[in-house]
């Protein structure tokens, strides 16, 4: 009982001085929580893969950061972190269950291409050199927009440039990337 | 990305933040703000009543009490809403105005109808209600908003129908005064009833109103 006080007060302090901007007491305070979070997470979701563990332990830690305004030190930490935790992991298995519900289980992959054409892994490499060929704008339009499928507002927030300078990027990006997909198959 | 180098890239852009103040000295910025604005577009309404028409009228009073009672538990309640960790039983605090004010509604629609029969529950419609319906509640909905937007999107839909209900209950006590004397009735279908259902309404919405983007575009920032 002593060790788990001894561990709230200097999560708590840590929290503190992180809010007033201490770098390295915000390092030592994620490194200590990370594996608090994974425990939780593996303990509480435990149909989960490794990698689904490790998206949502770094969804609760992007969500601490931009709601650490929230914490009080008056408070105890530990109820503030696993409320955001139990909300995250929310979100995060109502995420898994919607693309498990796009994943279909197959014995076995029927094949319907010509063993002799293009296959999707040459696809992949394909589009990866064709995305890393586009001019930097471009680039981070596809990236943000579609590939992680931010919305407009929040690529404009991430990236600086305008709803309507993305827009433009991103038409210019992807009919940059089927010309250059064309000229490969 | 490794949670490592995450945790590293968090750190190295890590800057002071204003931390919250509690919900309950939230709420009381809400009301010093929303409670001086609701009073002024009152005053500038053609219709206001002279301040002893209002206070002549007890039921009147207590009920206007009772709403303006449900706007301030309310915004206690959203604001503890978005703070994550804190003791969830303080949602429910609102009802305990609200009850009461139904209550002295209910029991104005049954002594309307004791007094006047039928007549005494007729329903119309006062559609020149609308346009100061909407100036009366546009400045606490915004600032009601931009302040859950300050907290943690923990319970979006709760959060954003409670403070609509403040909204909603704030704007109801200053519509009430351009209407003192009004049927029982026409206070519980049109200023109740539009109480519950922006609330309804708002809640639906939570979601979109209050998410977890500041969390997305601090990971887009930190993956770019």
């Amino acid at each position: 009982m002593v060790g788990t006080n001894d561990t709230e007060q200097r999560l708590a302090s840590l929290m503190r001085f992180a809010q007033d901007g201490n770098a390295p007491a915000y390092v030592e305070l994620l490194q200590e929580v990370a594996p608090l979070l994974r425990r939780a997470v593996r303990h509480q979701r435990r149909f989960l893969q490794p990698q689904d563990v490790e998206d949502l332990v770094q969804d609760v830690l992007l969500s601490l950061h931009a709601v650490r305004a929230t914490y009080d030190p008056a408070r105890p930490f530990l109820p503030w972190l696993m409320a955001i935790t139990r909300n995250r992991m929310v979100d995060g298995v109502r995420r898994y269950a919607r693309l498990a519900a796009n994943e279909v289980a197959v014995e076995e992959v029927p094949e319907t291409f010509s063993p002799d054409g293009p296959n999707i892994y040459g696809e992949r490499e394909a589009l990866r050199r064709a995305v890393s060929a586009l001019p930097p704008g471009q680039r981070q339009a596809i990236e943000m927009l579609k590939l992680r499928e931010l919305s407009l507002k929040e690529a404009a927030a991430a990236s600086g440039m305008t709803i309507a300078a993305l827009k433009v990027a991103v038409h210019r990006g992807m009919k940059a990337l089927r010309k250059a997909l064309r000229a490969e198959a | 990305m490794e949670t490592s180098e995450l945790i590293e890239r968090l750190a190295a852009g890590v800057v002071p933040v204003r931390r919250l103040i509690s919900p309950w000295r939230r709420a009381l910025l809400w009301l010093a703000m929303s409670v001086p604005y609701v009073a002024a577009v009152v005053w500038l309404h053609a219709e206001a009543p002279h301040i002893t028409t209002v206070f002549g009228d007890m039921r009147f009073v207590v009920e206007l009490t009772a709403a303006l009672a449900t706007a301030g538990a309310a915004a206690v309640a959203a604001f503890y809403s978005v703070v994550p960790g804190l003791d969830r039983r303080v949602l429910y605090l609102p009802l305990v105005p609200l009850a009461i004010w139904l209550v002295l509604i209910g029991d104005g629609c049954v002594r309307d109808w004791l007094q006047l029969g039928v007549k005494g529950l007729e329903l119309r419609t006062d559609w020149h209600c609308l346009p100061p319906a909407i100036v009366i509640g546009i400045l606490p909905a915004i600032g009601m908003v931009v302040m859950l937007r300050r907290g943690a999107p923990v319970q979006p839909r709760a959060s954003v129908a409670i403070g609509a209900l403040a909204v909603a209950a704030l704007g109801n006590s200053g519509l009430s005064l351009f209407h003192v004397g009004d049927a029982s009735i026409m206070v519980l279908v049109w200023h109740f009833g539009s109480v519950a259902v922006l609330s309804v309404l708002a809640g639906w919405m939570g979601r979109h109103i209050l998410n977890w983007r500041g969390a997305r575009v601090i990971r887009a920032r930190t993956l770019g």
